[in-house]
């Protein structure tokens, strides 16, 4: 089957940053939202597009295009007409599980379901649906339309068919596809978590402060963006989720640092409150760091 | 023999149907805004109403048919049936080292050419493109794909290698290729027939000025230089590409800047040229501008203007000499001032333009006068003609 008209279900930054980068491909795509983010993903898909823009990465009439090939709905009844859904919502198992299964009602028959999740099972998700062969693990990495890599991951009955049509969707948006074994955290959730944990330790001994301890990582490893910085845009109330699921699957190790503790019970979540390890000029995604905290 | 040729840009097509017998043009049409609802169609049938369509058209495939549709329709096509179409071909834009010629397209072929996509990425994947949407419509008929670059192939070592490390050419193939090679090899045979000239005895500066321009110096009937290089990004300023730069500049201001490499590459591409330079993409608009007392819209109109002068010097000197120099594509039929600017600064060669016939637009006419050393002609191109002739000869072998 063709794949035209694909559905984002989770308008955070991930599900945003999928979005833009299938209609940026050529897809036309429907970004399920609900809440805040009705509201707030439009406004946040243009603003990215902008900086692109601004940055020569796009053209004007590139924009246009892009823009108009997102459309946005809080009704999962548009799902009937949808090729391919992509699951993005935070890896919570019951929203995830809740979501896939309307969506299974909803959909075409032959419809391929991709989850995006990291800490959580496929498998076990899979049993929510009627059609378990059907859900495939695709873990996006953000910013999505700048990371050239993807985790697939298989469940235990996905079929061979359904990795095909997420292979060559993920192909279609410029992405190199590494298949691995389905388990907490993949690779590079697991290898993050662990780096950014780490870091905080370091912060909290006082063995460097945040700007030393990024700095050295980030340039010492020639990375775009240090582990705090990282974790900072992916909000550190998740990363303190998903350290207490990793911790659940893999055991002690991934014990979250009390520093991040204390930062989300202090609402320092990272860019969305403006403070996490470092702050920043505007609440809005793209921002750089300009200052330490503490 | 009837040819079909296609040229497939990434949202549009444009096509012409010949009857190879006398050359003549059966039908010929475009479909624009490919990949959105309101796409038009344009479509002509020689002696026949011209017809527009607006239709949501998605994918090329999608556009070739509604074409073969038209072509074949009782009011206003031209054939009975499509099996009637002896051949198709296609403008490729690069043909790389792999393909000095053009070719029967082939499974191999087509591997090639998707290999082939990282060297013109604005142009090679709707080739492609249009090519697997004619396959899928005409299964049984042959497929040619005639190349931009294939003209350039005679190029000599010292004009198409770069001074970088040779290993480069040797391991990725990083070499000067050039482009609008069709329109090269029609000019020049233009030149020659209008001069009434072997073409091995001629020296001709070819200026091929459109929203992408390049110069070739054409001595014998063959190329020997060209403005475009390993992508079309060199040479000239163009519409949106910036043309020739010092490479130490790009790593300057992607360091300034922040830039990754795809940015870098879109700024070059699409965001300079003209563009860059004025706002605006189109010499109407520049022209305009000028006529307004647009400063930058002069500035924009200047440097487009030295900067073909300077090539045409350039290769003047890698010939020893000129016998004529042509202009053609949208700027260079449609642009008499800008002819006249080039040309009042080429009186060291001897170059005579006749204001008066100069005034010409889209029509194939000599504008230098009887005692102008170097004949200067505006010749409107036909790429398309060349594609068949190359087309129909290939088909005939199969």
């Amino acid at each position: 089957m063709d794949i035209r008209k694909i559905a984002v279900l989770g308008s955070g930054r991930l599900g945003r940053g999928i979005a833009e980068t299938a209609a940026s491909s050529g897809f036309d795509v429907l970004l399920f939202s609900q809440g805040a983010g009705t509201h707030y993903a439009p406004s946040q898909i243009e603003k990215s597009l902008d900086k692109k823009l601004a940055k020569w990465g796009i053209t004007e009439s590139e924009k246009r295009v892009i823009l108009s090939k997102i459309s946005y709905t809080s009704d999962l009844k548009e799902l009937a007409n949808v090729d391919l859904v992509v699951e993005a919502t935070v890896d919570h198992f019951y929203t995830k599980q809740e979501l896939l299964r309307t969506a299974d009602h909803l959909c075409k028959p032959n419809v391929v379901f991709i989850t995006t999740l990291t800490t959580l099972s496929i498998s076990e998700l899979a049993r929510g649906i009627s059609r378990p062969e059907s859900l495939v693990g695709l873990h996006f990495i953000p910013p999505v339309p700048e990371t050239p890599v993807v985790e697939l991951s298989r469940g235990f009955d996905t079929s061979d068919e359904a990795v095909a049509v997420a292979t060559r969707f993920a192909k279609a948006l410029k992405k190199e596809i590494v298949e691995i074994a389905e388990s907490p955290g993949l690779v590079n959730t697991r290898a993050l978590l662990t780096l950014v944990n780490e870091a905080a330790y370091m912060i909290d001994e006082g063995v460097g402060d945040a700007i030393a301890v990024e700095k050295i990582i980030k340039q010492g490893w020639g990375l775009t963006q240090g582990p705090l910085e990282m974790a900072d845009r992916i909000g550190l109330d998740n990363v303190l989720h998903l350290m207490n699921q990793l911790r659940e699957e893999l055991g002690e190790r991934f014990t979250p640092c009390p520093l991040i503790r204390r930062y989300v019970r202090s609402n320092r979540l990272g860019v969305k409150t403006g403070r996490g390890f470092f702050t920043y000029a505007r609440d809005n995604i793209f921002e750089t760091p300009i200052e330490q905290e503490d | 023999m009837k040819v079909f040729v296609l040229n497939c840009g990434s949202s549009s097509v444009k096509y012409k149907l010949f009857d190879m017998t006398d050359e003549s043009v059966l039908a010929d049409g475009k479909v624009e805004r490919i990949g959105q609802e309101n796409a038009v169609v344009t479509h002509q049938s020689s002696g026949k109403e011209k017809v527009t369509k607006t239709l949501p058209i998605l994918e090329h495939t999608v556009a070739i048919q509604e074409v073969l549709n038209l072509i074949v329709d009782k009011e206003h096509g031209c054939i009975k049936d499509v099996s009637e179409i002896n051949a198709v071909g296609h403008r490729v834009v690069h043909g790389g080292e792999s393909f000095l010629d053009s070719v029967l397209i082939t499974d191999n072929v087509k591997t090639t050419l998707r290999s082939l996509t990282d060297l013109a990425p604005l142009h090679n994947p709707a080739n492609i493109a249009g090519i697997i949407a004619a396959e899928k419509l005409m299964p049984n008929i042959p497929q040619i794909a005639v190349f931009d670059t294939a003209f350039h192939s005679t190029m000599p070592k010292h004009a198409y290698l770069y001074a970088i490390p040779h290993s480069l050419y040797l391991r990725h193939k990083v070499r000067r290729y050039g482009f609008h090679g069709t329109s090269h090899k029609y000019i020049s045979g233009r030149v020659a027939a209008l001069m009434q000239k072997d073409i091995s005895e001629l020296k001709i500066v070819s200026c091929h000025l459109g929203n992408g321009a390049s110069i070739t110096a054409i001595k014998g009937g063959q190329s020997i230089d060209t403005s475009m290089g390993f992508t079309p990004l060199e040479g000239l300023m163009m519409g949106t590409r910036s043309g020739d730069i010092d490479p130490g500049a790009i790593f300057y201001i992607m360091d300034k800047e922040k830039l990754p490499v795809a940015n870098i590459n879109s700024m070059l591409n699409k965001h300079s040229g003209l563009y860059g330079i004025a706002g605006v993409s189109d010499m109407r608009d520049i022209e305009r501008g000028v006529e307004e007392g647009d400063a930058m819209a002069r500035t924009a109109y200047d440097i487009f203007e030295y900067r073909i002068r300077k090539y045409i010097g350039a290769y003047v000197a890698s010939m020893d000499g000129v016998d004529a120099i042509a202009f053609t594509a949208g700027i260079g039929e449609n642009t008499p001032s800008l002819r006249s600017q080039i040309c009042r600064n080429l009186s060291y060669l001897g170059v005579e333009i006749d204001e008066e016939a100069n005034k010409i637009r889209g029509k194939e006419t000599e504008i230098s006068t009887p005692n102008s050393k170097v004949k200067v002609f505006v010749i409107p191109t036909d790429e398309e003609v060349v594609i068949a002739r190359d087309t129909a000869e290939i088909a005939k072998m199969v």
